[in-house]
């Protein structure tokens, strides 16, 4: 279960299909992104692949007919069109064409009457049409996937053909569970199942011979934890997404001063980059050491090469150089982040902020923290983005409690000049209204289990403040593999598969309107203790595309639920 | 956060006398939640348990053996001593029992990794069906481009200079169309009048207006119908005009589309035989490289099998296909092409894979060790060679006294252990014993073995010309077989007792 390799090993067989010599390559947008997460230019040339282009870039005429062109993309109309244009005028010698989906007859059909000079030679489904950011973690990119609260149409087609596509590369026949009381999960949910019953054939990969439970898909609604998302981040790829924003694996820091002109746009993948993969988890502090050491060693080494003296240590110097350069670009380009990450920590003062972030999220003392939250949301030093997120989390956190002061609190963030809408819209998207699970451990007196385990966690006590919180999802996720019981919270959509009190021994989690890179590490972390889980979503939010998504969601709707805010709502929730 | 979230939860579930089930340890008593989980653990954990068991266990039937004087021991030990390959033998028997818990473990863990290892997903080819679309239709404009052809081939094989007659040669070949009831250009729905007149498509006889007429050159025409152009030199005399066949656009438009194919089989720009010049190299060099790799770790490892000599060659071999790689990628950079265009990035693009492929794979490779460090290396290895075959000698010496000893207080009662060694000896020679009395006199220059072994030098000295390192290696290999064999029928002709320290 590692969506990265089964990616890459789409991308190798369609290079090895098409045989030896040189090819080029067609991609439409998406795709271009797909192939990138997996693979970099480099890696392409050596399986003979030159050139690349868009099969939507108004492209010269060119021939090149001792070429081989692979085509990979997604099955869109638009595609479709355009691909039968360029058989019809065909610049390549062959085509090796690959649908990401799968794709009517008629539009194969259509293709087929196209090709008039016989140039196809092969015409195939290979499931890679979802973006792999990490082994188990899958992103599809809609930063936006509702209006008014329900699907985009778009994203809901585009949402069940990725998850699809990842059920078939995987080759997982699921059982189907989904968040109760979401539409936009039970609709998802239903679609998927749908899909597969239309297309058994693809589906049947007899897994289910050995007895083994069979895997599972769970669609969750974001909107049940709002939470998460919110929350400052301290590991290093969820912090630089955060602060700097990674797309598609790329950093872009043109707009940064100071940033060397080498590292305007910098790649971040676990893949090719060994220092990120190991270190992508790993706290700020820990990351600091570790680059320390990682100097020294490139200080040891460069020291050494310094004196270059005689011959001999000159043809060392070239002999090794290769592994040289390529450490000292590791070095000076995470430097480089963890500069720009240290500098903005600072800058913004997001200790003190991240500490009352956890603390709102993770424990109830309500007059305690709304003094410290006055304190600090009127205080210069903390930019207005964080302020506002610091009073959403109380919105949130103390919606229902009787001496709740949100307006009080919103009045401070609309005179400093925020954007004070966002609150309401966010209790509107997420309020305790729609929310299910106990996302801030609000238990009930008579859950005894939980209510112990609690108190255990409350005695433990805190190892490090800036991460006491832990998302809902891996609540949910042990919930999972202990075999408990799901049906009222997720029922099963194609119940006959439903094994009898065995709990699965794969999982692929599926959040509607984003996942976090928070939740990321909860998964890599069961993946560790030996669960297989993959996570993804429509998108991967950091708080301020969340904030978005949230803003874009809830546009054009009549506030229901926000009466008490309703001054702070902009004029078209009214 | 610790490793396993569910520590504490466990505890809950145990406490509260859940029963345990499934993929549990059996030492531990871990739930290990999948059947590749479990059988990793199990290797990762308790292959040394496992191994420490097995020696536990083989002191014990040692310590057994030594207490009863076994028989069955004595035996073995007796036949140990009576040659010191059987000794050595024994010794490594002894040596692999403990490792074979380890041994046993490195095996599942491979199969472990062989089972994590992915498979590709799921696909789905329609190239079927899109044939059954595309073929039939193929077909029809095949036959009809065919048609087409033989016809253009009549027309041209001997076409008249003159312009009346080969007005009529051309009518005669395709019959034109009445035109008297065609009113309107069938192309572009112009009607016909003086101005405009009707014209005809030589190939298909169709009627259409000037406008919507397409020539077709006599060059390329000579060409479609594989007739050469330098037979038909009157047509060079042709007016400007004529130099063409008036063509229907759909007509055109076929043979336009065979001539494409034609062209795209058979296209071959120098580009493209300098860029599989280049793939060739690379595919020769690669088992080359991994020699290479093999022959520095066997060097630094101590062995004499390869010479530092041997690398150096190897090595300057991979530079200068490195040096002609790169070569050639300059010479496809210098083939000139339109600024700009698709043809100029391909071969920066095939450049910069050249110089990838060369930095990374071939310049990277690991110097040669120094020739002070190999031969401490070889030293350091005899030295341990040495160490063990003493250990072992020492082993069967006292294995070999203590028989004797037993044959001592068992007095006369034990002939088996004689009977016994003597098999075991018999055993151990069957593999030479049709030259055993000839090597019991001493080692003649025809003795066959020695003939073996010249024969082999002299292969070794020629595949080290021609650096085929791994002959080299399989025949080094032979040769201290070999020398070993002959060593060994020398020291028992000899028939001197204890073995002599070194066995090659």
């Amino acid at each position: 279960m590692n969506l990265i390799s089964g990616i890459k090993l789409y991308i190798d067989k369609m290079c090895s299909e098409s045989g030896p010599g040189m090819k080029i390559i067609l991609l439409d947008k998406e795709t271009t992104s797909i192939i990138s997460m997996a693979f970099s230019q480099s890696d392409m040339l050596q399986r003979e692949v030159y050139l690349f282009e868009r099969l939507d870039s108004g492209r010269s005429n060119e021939r090149l007919k001792y070429l081989k062109c692979i085509v990979f993309i997604r099955a869109t109309k638009q595609n479709i069109q355009l691909l039968a244009n360029e058989l019809r005028n065909p610049k390549y010698s062959a085509y090796y064409i690959y649908f990401t989906n799968i794709i009517p007859r008629t539009d194969i059909k259509y293709l087929a009457e196209c090709d008039e000079s016989e140039s196809v030679r092969e015409v195939k489904e290979l499931y890679a049409d979802y973006l792999c950011v990490n082994p188990n973690l899958f992103s599809l990119n809609l930063p936006c996937c509702m209006a008014n609260l329900n699907w985009l149409p778009d994203a809901l087609t585009r949402s069940m053909q990725g998850l699809t596509a990842v059920l078939l590369s995987l080759k997982l026949n699921p059982v189907i569970r989904y968040r109760a009381g979401s539409q936009a999960a039970q609709l998802l949910a239903k679609q998927i199942y749908e899909q597969i019953t239309k297309e058994s054939s693809l589906f049947d990969f007899r897994s289910n011979i050995d007895g083994a439970a069979p895997p599972l898909l769970l669609v969750l609604d974001r909107r049940d934890d709002p939470v998460t998302p919110l929350l400052h981040q301290w590991t290093y790829q969820a912090m630089v997404h955060e602060l700097l924003q990674i797309n598609n694996n790329r950093v872009d820091l043109s707009d940064r001063p100071n940033v060397p002109k080498d590292f305007k746009e910098l790649v971040l993948s676990g893949d090719q980059d060994e220092f990120y993969g190991n270190n992508m988890y790993s706290n700020y502090g820990e990351i600091g050491s570790t680059i320390k050491q990682l100097m020294e060693e490139f200080q040891r080494k460069a020291n050494d090469h310094k004196k270059v003296e005689s011959i001999a240590d000159m043809k060392n110097f070239i002999e090794s150089y290769p592994q040289f350069k390529k450490m000292s670009g590791t070095v000076q380009k995470h430097l480089c982040v963890i500069g720009e990450l240290s500098g903005l920590s600072n800058k913004r003062n997001l200790f003190e902020v991240s500490e009352l972030e956890q603390e709102i999220a993770c424990k109830a003392e309500h007059s305690a923290q709304l003094q410290r939250i006055k304190k600090l949301i009127a205080d210069e030093r903390i930019s207005i983005e964080d302020s506002l997120k610091l009073v959403a989390l109380y919105a949130l956190r103390y919606e229902r409690h009787a001496n709740c002061d949100t307006s009080g609190l919103l009045q401070i963030i609309k005179s400093r000049g925020g954007r004070a809408a966002v609150v309401p819209a966010l209790v509107e998207y997420a309020g305790t209204h729609v929310r299910q699970g106990d996302l801030f451990n609000m238990v009930r007196i008579t859950d005894a289990v939980k209510l112990t385990r609690n108190l255990i966690k409350g005695l433990k006590g805190v190892e490090n403040v800036f991460t006491q919180h832990t998302p809902l999802l891996k609540e949910t996720l042990e919930d999972v593999f202990k075999g408990r019981e799901l049906d009222p919270q997720f029922p099963a959509i194609n119940s006959e598969l439903v094994p009898f009190r065995r709990p699965p021994q794969e999982v692929v989690v599926f959040i509607i309107g984003g996942a976090t890179y928070e939740e990321a590490l909860s998964v890599h972390q069961l993946n560790n203790a030996g669960y297989r889980v993959i996570l993804g979503g429509t998108t991967i939010h950091n708080s301020q595309s969340f904030i978005n998504e949230v803003l874009a969601a809830t546009n054009g709707i009549q506030f229901k639920h926000t009466k008490s805010m309703i001054k702070y709502c902009s004029t078209d929730n009214i | 956060m610790s490793g396993n979230p569910f520590d504490s939860d466990d505890d809950e579930s145990a406490g509260s006398g859940e029963i345990l089930e499934g993929f549990l340890c059996p030492i531990c008593r871990a739930d290990l939640k999948s059947i590749d989980m479990l059988t990793d653990h199990f290797a990762r954990q308790h292959a040394e348990e496992e191994a420490t068991l097995k020696t536990i266990k083989d002191i014990f039937v040692k310590a057994k053996k030594k207490i009863l004087n076994n028989f069955e021991d004595e035996r073995v030990a007796g036949g140990a001593a009576s040659s010191g390959a059987t000794a050595a033998s024994a010794a490594s028997k002894n040596g692999n029992g403990d490792p074979k818990g380890p041994s046993n473990a490195r095996s599942r863990m491979n199969v472990f990794n062989h089972m994590s290892k992915q498979q590709p997903g799921a696909e789905c080819s329609h190239f079927e069906y899109f044939q059954s679309v595309r073929n039939p239709r193929l077909e029809r404009y095949a036959s009809e481009t065919n048609k087409l052809i033989i016809r253009l081939h009549r027309l041209l094989k001997d076409m008249p200079t003159d312009s009346v007659q080969r007005r009529q040669h051309e009518q005669q070949t395709v019959a034109w169309l009445d035109g008297s009831s065609v009113k309107l250009c069938p192309s572009c729905a112009k009607s016909f009048h003086i101005a405009r007149r009707q014209h005809h498509c030589r190939l298909c006889g169709g009627i259409m207006c000037n406008d919507c007429s397409k020539f077709l050159p006599l060059e390329d025409a000579m060409q479609l119908a594989s007739l050469s152009t330098t037979r038909s030199e009157p047509l060079q005399q042709l007016h400007q005009n004529e130099r063409a066949i008036r063509l229907c656009e759909h007509c055109l438009w076929l043979l336009d589309t065979r001539r494409d194919m034609h062209e795209s089989r058979t296209c071959r720009p120098l580009l493209m035989q300098v860029y599989e010049q280049i793939r060739q190299l690379q595919k020769e060099v690669t088992p080359d490289l991994d020699m290479y790799l093999k022959i520095i770790n066997s060097l630094n490892d101590g062995d004499t099998i390869f010479t530092l000599a041997d690398a150096g060659a190897l090595r300057g071999k991979i530079g200068q296909v490195a040096e002609a790689m790169d070569m050639r990628s300059k010479r496809i950079l210098a083939i000139f092409c339109e600024p700009g265009s698709r043809e100029e990035a391909l071969k920066k693009a095939i450049r910069l894979g050249c110089i990838k492929t060369i930095k990374d794979r071939m310049l990277s490779l690991p110097p040669l060790p120094d020739e002070e460090y190999i031969r401490q290396m070889q030293e350091r290895r005899r030295r341990e060679t040495e160490q063990r075959i003493l250990t072992e000698q020492r082993m069967a010496m006292e294995a070999f006294e203590r028989r004797n000893q037993a044959a001592k207080m068992a007095g006369g009662s034990a002939p088996g252990p004689e009977s016994g060694s003597f098999a075991q000896g018999t055993d151990l020679q069957s593999l030479n014993n049709w030259s055993a009395p000839q090597a019991a006199t001493k080692v003649s220059l025809d003795d066959p073995l020695i003939e073996q072994i010249n024969i082999i030098k002299g292969y070794i000295k020629q595949a080290r010309q021609d650096m085929n390192f791994e002959v080299v290696e399989t025949l080094e290999l032979n040769l201290r077989e070999l020398q070993r064999e002959v060593y060994e029928r020398q020291r028992q002709s000899q028939g001197s007792f204890p073995a002599s320290p070194s066995e090659a």
